[in-house]
């Protein structure tokens, strides 16, 4: 069958790495990840089935392992090759329609009983992604034994596996996966004061909708780049769209706060950090009341940053990484409600891989949001 | 082998007067009786601006960085003319400490008095050999004039370039003060701003004393600052006459003097108390405390010696 | 002898019209036999012993006042206060012209024995004044004998204890002023008008004034009403100072207001073929003109902008009057009118102005768009007496670059005010009702304004009121040559070209409208029959 296949080529990761550096998305063209014909994956064990996608899309996390950005930490808990792409939707053999839950948690490995973060619902922090009766990955996706969305089959266990409802479109239902990520990112910061949501992209969009969709009440300011962005911030519920160098400026006239050096005495109580470089922890940490919470919810890396005003101020800095069975639950209601579908702005199939990354690399210039791979007209597919 | 230079023979050079005849007894031409109305041709004034402009003031600005102050207490006088129009005759009259007073003030003097200015100086110094005579009239535009008791002569002449349209640097003192306190001012300029109607702009210079004491010849840069007073225009009807201008001309540079060490507001406070500081300093006599008074002035700058201990060997 | 200002009915052999757009300037053909240009009279001449006048003055002042000399005693506290950075505009070549009343001033003083002498600029709510900036106003001898002791400063209105409560006018105006001013032996006001808004019972209880006090008569109401600014009797902001006046005397403070005029000698060589008639314009000025026309269009703005401000204006001393305030004050108009005053027939379909490059808010410094909607609606729109230039529901047309550029040390709540406050409304009672407060007592914009150089936040606010009678009267504003995202957040329409807005404008006035031109500056005043 038809699959991008990330490979284990430490020349080819390099070169990825510079090329990367400088154009977002050019990784695809001289990385490790090439399109090849290869074998459709076993099923591991009973209880798993083969599912051929009918659109996957192309997240943050799976451009920055492209591009050679993605820390060190993930090692040992990929394993190579693998097919990447973990926002799907997909056909059973059967031809019932699902969506992927992909986190690699006890029960897909097998293990029995589940760890503690399991047991407890919080499959997201489960203690056990490398091991079991699979290779280690913490999500389909990332994983050798299981495939990945970027190819027209790939294998699932029945407890990944939600039925899509039939109102939603496919474009909507590839966006309940990222969506699930947003609810339960806003969830960690539903009941603070005031808001900033930095970041624009679809996690940053999606956030924004999700916190509306909590029932958050309070002011909410968004930081955007571009006029397309902004709008549909607007739209989905922000009260304000500052530029990102603007944003000192507007949150010191809405919290009436002084100002010292670069930092703000008086700020927000959260931000919710939808970029996750050195500049945006940064800008958090500075219009941050004493006592704030700066959260990650865009994947960062290896940062360089002052630490001191976090000691001077009090303030926590803490991540949001994916999602509860609750939190999915909700955000098929979110995708519902604010019809998050027409996010989707363009697909390309798997023969133009590279065009497409490089589109949704770049999607903030070229005015798109989220980008996807359609696999509903391979030829392989139906075989 | 020893090579003289041997005189040029008659008519090269003069030929001397025999023995046994009377010398004839020519007519002077230096000191009072040195003509300078050719200084004041075209050519020549376009060599002097050449020299204000392209020497005289680049090196004051090296030697004495002056400061210059109240100038625009002069805007009225200068008045909105065409640039070929001549302005107002100004005398004006400063303090006087040293010979780089004149250079200093020629350079500092602004348009458009200062390419029509002319210097009243020392028939006895400046004029003395035809050499001095001609680079005093070339350079500064100098008619002589007697240090003591000025003769009608000088005065006529004076008073017709003022009456042209010259403006006239005076030093009322007469001469350059011996140890930094002023000397009596004498009635050479008020004279000649009740004869021509003119006003007095008085100027105190401040630091001159420095650059070139009277008697040495070293030249040792210092920090200069010049201060132009509100003109005095004389007052015929107020009874004025030359001994009275004096005196306001005096009283006006005395509160010049307390306005630069002091600031202007205490300087009326004074002047209005008749308490200004007099120019020829403090009472006592004795040269070695009024040396002492005039120490405060200058510059607390002392050089080191170099030798710190002595050469024994 | 100077020539009187006059109204030129264009035709077909008039030659195309000098229109100022900020940092430049442009020639426009205007519609012939249907449009005319308002010509301001040429300045005055000055008055030759300036220095001789101010004494006369002093010793001879206007109504119920002694002369100053007897005001004057040892031992009494004597305070100066003069008029800001505002005035003149452009700023004048030294010696200002408050330089040498202070000096005049002072020699008496000093002829009295005062030792207690405080010289205060009478700010307001504007931004405080840099060292180079007062030098240039009292001259460097005032300067140096005064400033090292904190004996001159600018004013600081937030300074609670330092301001001193005085009473309340019958109609509940609190009158707070400086409290220095206020309890001194005698308070000598130096005066410029450069207009006849200035002057009069404003130079103190404005310019000494507090936000507690100015808000009583800066807003969008009294504004309004004020029809218009230049004309005392016919304006609202005027009766109430004049009220706060009466509890300001009651309160038994001394004033003896000194008022001077200029004349309106504006631009020096070499442009001072922006003041000419334009047929008047010799080979040389043509030649000037197109020469700096082109190139300022290719200048940067940052050039361009230091070009203009280092303009410093030939104005001279036309008038000078002392004494009790209301005498002087009325003289004081009869010399502005002297100087400005233009007589005009009837009113227009459409007004048409060239804005330049300065107000009295930004000098030394940008004009962001705030600044322009106030010197258009604000200021040459109420140079008018009787009636305005352009008839109820008519258009304005300004021409003016508009850049959406904001000085940030100057102007910081003018940021905020634009970007936050005229995305949400325009309306001037709107945003008074909904935002002055919070601007009025932000803390950091008073933090910067007592200790930066920025105007108060509340500044950006009484600019927008003083459009407000504008806006109420006219139907349309168009903006020629404006940045357009800028013109639209002002509210108004953007044009590239004078056609263009012509073609904008005649859905409001039809397509033949009447246009008249105010060829300003230099200044004018016009009187509409």
């Amino acid at each position: 069958m038809k699959a991008l296949l990330f490979e284990r080529k430490v020349a080819k990761y390099a070169a990825a790495a510079v090329a990367g550096r400088f154009v977002p998305g050019k990784g695809a063209a001289v990385g490790p990840i090439s399109l090849q014909d290869i074998d459709q994956p076993e099923l591991p064990a009973s209880g798993w089935v083969r599912v051929r996608p009918r659109l996957s899309g192309i997240c943050g996390s799976d451009l920055a392992t492209i591009d050679g950005h993605s820390s060190r930490y993930f090692e040992p808990i990929v394993s190579f090759p693998f097919v990447p792409g973990h926002e799907v939707v997909g056909d059973l053999d059967d031809g019932t329609r699902v969506v992927l839950v992909p986190i690699l948690t006890c029960v897909p490995r097998g293990i029995d009983p589940p760890c503690a973060q399991c047991t407890g619902g919080q499959p997201n922090g489960c203690e056990r992604v490398a091991f079991g009766h699979i290779e280690p990955g913490l999500q389909t996706g990332f994983c050798e034994s299981t495939g990945g969305g970027w190819s027209t089959a790939f294998a699932a266990h029945e407890s990944q596996l939600i039925k899509a409802p039939d109102d939603l479109s496919d474009e909507a239902a590839v966006m309940v996966e990222p969506a699930a990520c947003a609810i339960h990112a806003a969830g960690l910061a539903k009941n603070g004061r005031s808001i900033v949501v930095l970041g624009a992209g679809t996690i940053g969009q999606l956030t924004i909708a999700a916190l509306r969709h909590l029932g958050y009440e309070g002011s909410l300011t968004a930081t955007a780049r571009h006029p397309h962005q902004r709008d549909l911030a607007l739209q989905l519920g922000a009260d304000r769209v500052a530029a990102p160098t603007e944003l000192s400026r507007v949150v010191r006239a809405q919290e009436h706060a002084m100002v010292v050096g670069d930092q703000l005495t008086a700020g927000v109580s959260d931000v919710l950090d939808c970029i996750g470089s050195a500049e945006s922890i940064e800008q958090g940490l500075r219009v941050l009341e004493p006592g704030g919470h700066h959260r990650l919810v865009g994947m960062p890396g290896v940062t360089s940053l002052d630490l001191t005003p976090v000691w001077h101020r009090e303030l926590h800095i803490g991540g949001s990484y994916a999602y509860t069975p609750t939190d999915f639950a909700a955000a098929v209601e979110l995708v519902r409600t604010a019809d998050l579908g027409r996010l989707v702005t363009a697909t390309y199939p798997l023969a133009r891989y590279r065009e497409a990354i490089d589109h949704a690399a770049n999607a903030g210039t070229r005015g798109a949001v989220k980008i996807a791979f359609d696999l509903r007209n391979e030829k392989e597919r139906n075989r | 082998m020893n090579l003289k230079l041997r005189k040029p023979p008659f008519p090269f050079s003069a030929a001397p007067t025999p023995a046994t005849v009377e010398p004839l007894s020519g007519k002077k031409h230096t000191g009072i009786d040195y003509e300078t109305e050719w200084a004041r041709s075209f050519p020549a004034r376009l060599a002097r601006l050449a020299v204000l402009e392209g020497v005289l003031r680049p090196t004051m600005k090296v030697i004495a960085s002056p400061d210059c102050r109240g100038l625009d207490r002069l805007h009225d006088l200068a008045g909105k003319r065409r640039s070929n129009e001549p302005p107002q005759p100004v005398i004006f009259a400063a303090n006087h400490h040293s010979h780089v007073d004149t250079p200093l003030l020629l350079s500092s003097i602004p348009e458009p008095w200062r390419h029509r200015m002319f210097v009243g100086a020392a028939a006895d110094y400046f004029f003395k050999t035809r050499v001095t005579s001609t680079a005093s009239a070339l350079a500064l535009n100098a008619i002589p004039i007697e240090r003591t008791r000025v003769s009608r002569r000088s005065a006529d002449d004076a008073a017709d370039l003022i009456d042209d349209g010259w403006s006239m640097l005076i030093y009322p003192e007469g001469g350059r003060s011996p140890d930094g306190w002023g000397q009596p001012f004498r009635g050479g300029a008020a004279y000649l701003a009740l004869r021509c109607n003119v006003p007095v702009v008085p100027v105190h210079l401040e630091g001159t004393g420095r650059i070139m004491r009277k008697g040495s010849k070293r030249l040792t840069r210092s920090a200069t600052r010049i201060t132009f007073g509100p003109p005095l225009w004389p007052d015929r009807d107020a009874g004025d006459d030359s001994r009275r201008m004096a005196v306001r001309i005096e009283r006006a540079v005395a509160a010049l003097a307390d306005e630069a060490s002091t600031d202007w507001y205490t300087a009326r406070l004074r002047a209005h108390r008749d308490a200004t500081p007099a120019l020829s300093g403090p009472d006592p006599p004795s040269p070695w405390r009024r040396a002492w008074a005039l120490g405060d002035r200058g510059p607390k700058r002392r050089r080191a010696s170099k030798r710190r201990w002595p050469d024994l060997g | 002898m100077p020539r009187p200002g006059f109204v030129l009915d264009v035709d077909r052999s008039t030659p195309p019209i000098l229109f100022w757009a900020g940092e430049g300037f442009r020639l426009e053909r205007l519609p012939a036999e249907r449009s005319r240009v308002i010509y301001p009279p040429e300045p005055l001449d000055p008055l030759p012993h300036p220095e001789a006048a101010i004494r006369h003055a002093l010793l001879n002042p206007l109504g119920d006042s002694k002369p100053l000399p007897e005001l004057l005693f040892p031992g009494m506290r004597l305070t100066i206060a003069f008029d800001d950075i505002s005035l003149p505009l452009p700023p004048m070549q030294r010696p200002d012209v408050r330089q040498r009343v202070i000096e005049a001033v002072l020699d008496m003083a000093a002829e009295a024995g005062v030792d207690d002498v405080h010289l205060i600029a009478a700010l307001a709510l504007h931004r405080r004044m840099t060292e180079p900036e007062l030098r240039h106003a009292v001259g460097d001898r005032v300067y140096d004998a005064f400033a090292p002791t904190g004996h001159l400063y600018n004013m600081d209105a937030e300074d609670t204890d330092n301001m001193a409560y005085l009473g309340s006018t019958e109609q509940g105006e609190e009158v707070e002023i400086v409290r220095r001013a206020a309890e001194s032996d005698l308070l000598v006001y130096v005066n410029i008008n450069l207009v006849a808004m200035d002057g009069g019972w404003k130079s103190t209880a404005t310019g000494l004034a507090s936000y507690r006090s100015l808000r009583h008569h800066h807003n969008v109401r009294t504004l309004q009403h004020s029809r218009s600014l230049m004309d005392r009797h016919k304006s609202a902001l005027h009766t109430s100072n004049w009220r706060m006046g009466k509890v300001i005397t009651d309160a038994g403070v001394k004033i003896f207001q000194i008022e001077t005029t200029l004349n309106t000698d504006t631009f020096p060589p070499p442009f001072d073929f922006l003041m000419k008639r334009e047929w008047e314009w010799s080979a040389k000025d043509r030649a000037l003109f197109l020469g700096s026309s082109k190139s300022l269009a290719r200048a940067p703005s940052r050039l361009a902008r230091q070009i203009f401000h280092s303009i410093k204006a030939p104005h001279a001393m036309a008038s000078v009057q002392a004494g009790e305030v209301d005498a002087v004050h009325e003289e004081t108009i009869r010399n502005v009118h002297r100087q400005q005053l233009v007589e005009v027939e009837g009113q227009t379909d459409v007004l048409t102005m060239g804005l330049p490059y300065i107000c009295p808010y930004n000098v030394n410094s940008i004009m962001n768009p705030i600044l322009v909607m106030c010197l258009g609606l604000g200021y040459f729109f109420n140079l008018y007496r009787n009636k305005p230039l352009v008839r109820e529901g008519g258009v304005l047309i300004m021409s003016h670059p508009t850049p959406w550029e904001f000085h940030p040390v100057h102007h910081p709540s003018y940021i905020d005010f634009f970007e936050q406050v005229l995305a949400e409304t325009t309306d001037p009672l709107r945003i008074e009702a909904e935002f002055e407060k919070s601007y009025a007592e932000d803390e950091w914009y008073r933090h910067l304004y007592r200790t930066s150089y920025a105007y108060h936040g509340v500044h950006p606010f009484y600019m927008w009121y003083w459009g407000a009678h504008a806006l109420q009267h006219l139907g349309r504003v168009i903006i020629v040559g404006g940045e357009p995202r800028a013109v639209r957040r002002l509210g108004f329409m953007a044009a590239s070209t004078m056609n263009d807005a012509l073609e904008m404008a005649s859905d409001v006035v039809g397509h033949s409208p009447t246009i008249t031109h105010l060829h300003a500056p230099p200044l004018l005043l016009a009187d509409v029959q």
